[in-house]
């Protein structure tokens, strides 16, 4: 039971964040499936910064918690690839979230092999990092079953409920959320009320990468410690998956993250516990896709997109 | 009243627009047009459809920018390329198509743009939700807009949803609010509560232009008008010393009748039998309840009734837009109740439906390719899978001469570059060439003018003439007493009385729309 909740959390956080991303980017209209490629981007440049980092400064704490700001920035900058093509040049925005995967995968996977070849002299491809400190809470992970909420967490755990709670509040309480979610709902009254649909949608957009980075960052550490093309795992559509399953809306999709970490976490455990080969793991690491589907058939009715998601905005058409 | 009037009126000019033309592909949409408003007045700009006054408007509000041509507000030459720069003029607009976020509550809707901003701890900004609610609530009890701040945009009603666009402009404090067609999508009572609004409005001092083409509207609320004709200004007028038909006349170029004439009745057998109709909606409420009635050959059957009793619900309940919950529809003898809509158009029901641009078109199809929406699976406008795009244009051809379509790009343009009364010619004109045994008008003439409006009921006599039965469904009591050979009423889901047009007088229909009275 610990290690279920212990491992599903360290799931379920990151994949959040990248859910937040991809509402924030979906709710000012705009189709994000390009939320796989970015957190491989925001991933990858993370990683690269490390591993430059770490031929100088051996085995020092501080570049761990910088990367994940590098990976942020890499992230959103990998993102203004989506943000131009989708409200620059109108292009189909599934199209082009399709096209930054792809892109991604095979830039980075690129990058890693030459710059390890050129850089550190070994034909490598993958970045290695070091393994993340974990944090026990004394007290609190003393309360009997859900102390394990306290129990080997990640820093970047503790990170992201931070960055939930930020992004959370801009969402729903401050000018530009409240900007965002008009231009996802009606692009012609926003811009009516003298708002910049453009901009909002753009920087919506770059925020979703950023978030996004910082989540492909959180499993490189934790699932491989290094960054490699395993990390492109569906992390990003499972994400997108759960803010369909949450409504587009923060608190729901945190709901709905949980569930999937728990469900993969809860899977692994009885592999564990029945014994079974490893060859089993991979049908095990399909429970949460699986899930997936049939929450999506049961709840998908009531569900409601953004209006105006998908719809390219064009400020000289009627 | 007229005190108040000359009270306000003052003699400055708040918006000069000056030899202003407008060009559109195909179309000269303003030739030369100049119009000055004083401050404080109702200014009318009447015109047919297609005569250019929203577009004159839509260049006082920056949507579109003239060809040629002066702007002068306050008297100060302006370059308005913005709506943003308008609102910066204190110009406001409530559009004909309202442009809000539906999943907001009213408040957030009106504040979008200039939200009052708080800070959480002194530091962290918010959007005082709490404060635009009291601020819309007292502009809306200061103008007398009835409506409640936090209820969302979405569950409010096409007048509700046009108070919020009103109370926007006030909001942002516009002098100069322009209004496009405000009453085409209003039930009477709501257009006298409009009409006492704008009233409400030019004692407090405002500026209001008002673009319609009704004129008993112009009569109650203007002070002055300007008519339009093809987008050539005709005339600016006096309200009080000229009479409607003298407007009438200018607006549409030529003497018109009001009444259209109608010959003698020949009923024959019956074509639409509607027995103990019971219709939910989707919340599982009902919204028709045991209606029973029957349409004859050469017969005018209107439903009557307050927006929102059921009587569109009847409409499409017979043409299968709607399932049927129980009872039974037959056509020509034939049970229909059960059949899917293709199949029911096939056995002879031609549908006028109430919103022409989402049921009665595809805006973004040419007008040939709409003209043919019912037929194209057939000779000759498809050989097996193929279609004929040839016969598709022969076809446009022919329909735009006989039915009178003005289209600035022809017939391969695109309807929703059309206006509104030309959209309405094609859609009638589409459902006419079926041949259909029964024709169902919808809300036929809602938001046209009187040309167009005099052109779709002459047809409809036309039609009734050639031994088909139609059934209207109109919430104008004018246009139901011109027409109907028969009238039922609905209230409440329920037909209330059905009687010759002759036996009734419009006080007693009226009576029995409001529940009043019950047979």
């Amino acid at each position: 039971m610990e290690t279920i909740i212990i491992d599903g959390l360290s799931y379920a956080l990151p994949l959040f964040i990248i859910a937040i991303g991809g509402i924030y980017s979906e709710r000012s209209g705009i189709i994000n499936l390009a939320l796989e490629g970015l957190l491989g981007f925001g991933a990858f440049t993370g990683g690269l910064f490390v591993a430059l980092l770490g031929k100088y400064f051996t085995h020092a704490g501080w570049p761990i918690y910088l990367s994940f700001l590098v990976a942020a920035i890499g992230g959103g900058i990998f993102a203004l690839l989506h943000a131009l093509l989708t409200i620059k040049f109108k292009a189909n925005q599934v199209i082009s979230g399709v096209v930054v995967n792809i892109v991604s995968v095979a830039l980075t996977g690129f990058l890693t092999s030459q710059i390890n070849a050129s850089v550190f002299d070994q034909p490598s491809n993958r970045f290695l990092l070091s393994v993340l400190p974990r944090y026990t809470i004394p007290v609190l992970s003393d309360i009997p079953v859900i102390g394990a909420i306290f129990k080997n967490v990640y820093p970047f755990s503790f990170m992201i409920v931070v960055l939930f709670i930020i992004f959370w509040y801009i969402f729903r309480h401050s000018r530009y959320g409240m900007h965002l979610r008009a231009c996802g709902d009606n692009p012609q009254a926003a811009d009516a009320a003298g708002i910049n649909v453009y901009r909002t949608r753009f920087w919506a957009v770059v925020i979703s990468g950023a978030l996004a980075g910082i989540g492909g960052m959180s499993f490189a550490y934790s699932i491989s410690t290094n960054f490699s093309p395993a990390v492109y795992m569906g992390a990003g559509y499972l994400a997108i998956a759960a803010l369909i399953f949450g409504n587009w809306n923060i608190m729901p999709t945190l709901f709905a993250c949980l569930i999937f970490g728990f469900a993969r976490s809860g899977a692994y455990q009885l592999m564990r516990e029945l014994a079974l080969p490893s060859s089993f793991s991979d049908l095990a690491m399909t429970i949460p896709y699986v899930l997936t589907l049939l929450l999506l058939i049961f709840f998908s009715k009531t569900n409601k997109a953004p209006r105006a998601l998908g719809e390219i905005y064009d400020k000289s058409k009627r | 009243m007229e005190e108040a009037r000359v009270r306000m009126k003052t003699d400055e000019y708040i918006v000069e627009m000056k030899n202003i033309t407008k060009r559109f592909p195909g179309v000269v949409a303003n030739d030369d047009v100049s119009i000055s408003i004083k401050k404080g007045e109702v200014f009318a700009i009447l015109g047919e459809n297609g005569a250019g006054k929203s577009t004159l408007m839509s260049m006082l509000f920056g949507m579109y920018e003239p060809d040629a041509g002066e702007i002068f507000v306050r008297g100060e030459k302006v370059k308005i390329d913005s709506p943003n720069e308008a609102v910066r003029l204190d110009i406001g607009m409530v559009h004909q198509h309202f442009k809000l976020v539906e999943n907001y509550t009213v408040s957030e809707s009106i504040v979008l743009g200039i939200e009052p901003i708080k800070h959480l701890l002194g530091v962290i900004p918010y959007v005082d939700i709490k404060s635009a609610n009291k601020a819309v609530q007292e502009l809306s009890q200061r103008y007398g807009l009835e409506i409640e701040p936090t209820k969302k945009i979405e569950d409010l009603q096409v007048y509700a949803r046009q108070r919020v666009e009103i109370l926007k402009m006030l909001y942002r404090e516009a002098e100069i609010l322009i209004f496009d067609e405000p009453t085409a999508v209003l039930t009477p009572q709501e257009i006298d509560y409009l009409l006492g609004i704008i009233e409400k409005l030019r004692e407090s001092g405002k500026t209001i232009i008002l673009i319609t083409h009704k004129l008993e509207e112009i009569k109650r609320v203007a002070d002055r008008c300007a008519i339009l004709n093809r987008g050539k200004l005709v005339d600016v007028l006096d309200v009080e010393t000229t009479s409607t038909a003298e407007m009438a006349r200018l607006m549409v170029g030529r003497d018109v009748l009001m009444e259209v004439d109608k010959p003698k009745a020949q009923f024959g057998e019956e074509v639409l039998i509607v027995e103990n109709l019971f219709v939910e909606d989707m919340n599982h409420f009902a919204v028709v309840k045991d209606v029973s009635f029957s349409v004859r050959r050469g017969e005018i059957f209107a439903i009557a009734g307050v927006s929102g009793n059921g009587q569109v619900e009847v409409a499409d309940a017979i043409s299968g837009m709607l399932p049927i919950k129980s009872g039974k529809v037959s056509l020509n003898g034939r049970d229909i109740t059960d059949l899917p809509v293709k199949e029911r158009t096939d056995a002879g029901i031609s549908y006028i439906p109430e919103d022409r641009q989402s049921m009665g078109l595809i805006l973004d199809l040419s007008l040939a390719e709409n003209l043919v929406l019912k037929s194209y699976h057939d000779a000759p406008y498809s050989r097996g899978e193929i279609l004929n795009k040839d016969a598709f244009l022969q076809h446009a051809k022919e329909m735009i001469e006989a039915y009178d379509i003005r289209s600035g790009g022809g017939a391969t343009g695109m309807v929703r570059q059309m206006s509104g009364g030309n959209q309405q010619k094609a859609i009638v004109g589409r459902e006419i060439e079926l041949g259909s045994d029964l024709m169902i008008f919808v809300q036929p003439t809602r938001g046209l003018d009187i040309g167009a409006i005099t052109g779709i009921r002459e047809r409809m006599i036309e039609q009734r003439a050639a031994g088909k039965a139609i059934l209207l469904i109109s919430l104008e009591l004018d246009e139901i007493m011109a027409m109907a050979d028969t009238i039922g009423v609905m209230y409440s889901g329920e037909m209330q009385k059905i009687t010759s047009a002759d036996d009734i007088t419009s006080e007693e229909v009226g009576e029995y729309m409001m529940g009043v009275k019950h047979a």
